[in-house]
């Protein structure tokens, strides 16, 4: 088995990948629910109605797709590293809500996003140097 | 949030934790010994096992209590696998790392109860 992953293998790379994924499906999926909340029924309340949006399953499918690129991660990055680092989804999905949804952020939850952008720089900054090295 | 709803809470946070470690084992023992071996299978099964576990117990919380009582104790899922993978993983845990994953678990629990 390789040790090392380069090119479209390369695990920051899916890591990035992983991010974008969530982020994107968490959009899909608000999308999607919203445009299937007025269809009443006896099981709406699992959320299983939403099932009639193709951008649902669109988000299903990069779900998916972030959970593999995440398995890859593991491979190469130690979990203390990739986890913190994974956490960048609670600074992109407030901002694309905000940018493309319309929806508010509050005064506490943009410091709330700002406390999670300077842990993440903490967090990065001597990987990148590390990266750098190689 | 009475008790017993606690108590869910803590044990979908134990299983999404212990879900990302079992699986970070097991995707190293692929590295090592391949997708075919058992010290790959094993792990890898009950990693997707304690996640299954973690995401139905957080979508029955879901149902009763808001989404801001329940999404704080996840962000504290951060700081815990930080020093969990540390611990049993034997992963080298720098001071820098745990200032910045302590930061982040504040910044998400602040995101969530805004």
């Amino acid at each position: 088995m390789q040790n090392k992953a380069n090119g479209f293998a390369n695990p920051w790379l899916q890591l990035a990948l992983s991010v974008v994924f969530v982020t994107l499906s968490e959009l899909l999926l608000k999308r999607g629910a919203t445009e299937t909340a007025h269809l009443a029924g006896r099981w709406s309340w699992t959320g299983l109605s939403s099932l009639a949006s193709p951008y649902v399953w669109l988000g299903i499918l990069l779900v998916v797709f972030s959970f593999i690129t995440w398995l890859h991660v593991l491979r190469y990055i130690p979990l203390s590293v990739a986890f913190p680092i994974s956490q960048v989804v609670h600074v992109l999905i407030p901002l694309c809500s905000w940018l493309f949804l319309g929806e508010f952020i509050s005064d506490l939850r943009w410091c709330g996003i700002a406390l999670v952008s300077l842990g993440l720089a903490i967090v990065a900054k001597p990987v990148a140097r590390l990266e750098e090295r190689l | 949030m009475n008790r017993s709803a606690l108590a869910l809470v803590l044990i979908a946070l134990i299983a999404f934790v212990a879900g990302q470690l079992v699986l970070k084992n097991a995707m190293e023992a692929s590295n090592a010994a391949g997708f075919g071996s058992k010290k790959f299978l094993a792990p890898f099964a009950i990693g997707i096992l304690f996640m299954t576990i973690s995401f139905f117990l957080i979508l029955g919380l879901l149902q009763r209590f808001d989404l801001s009582y329940i999404y704080p104790f996840q962000g504290l899922s951060v700081i815990i696998i930080s020093v969990a993978a540390a611990g049993l993983l034997q992963e080298k845990l720098t001071a820098r790392l745990l200032i910045g994953a302590a930061l982040i678990s504040a910044g998400v629990v602040l995101v969530s109860i805004s």
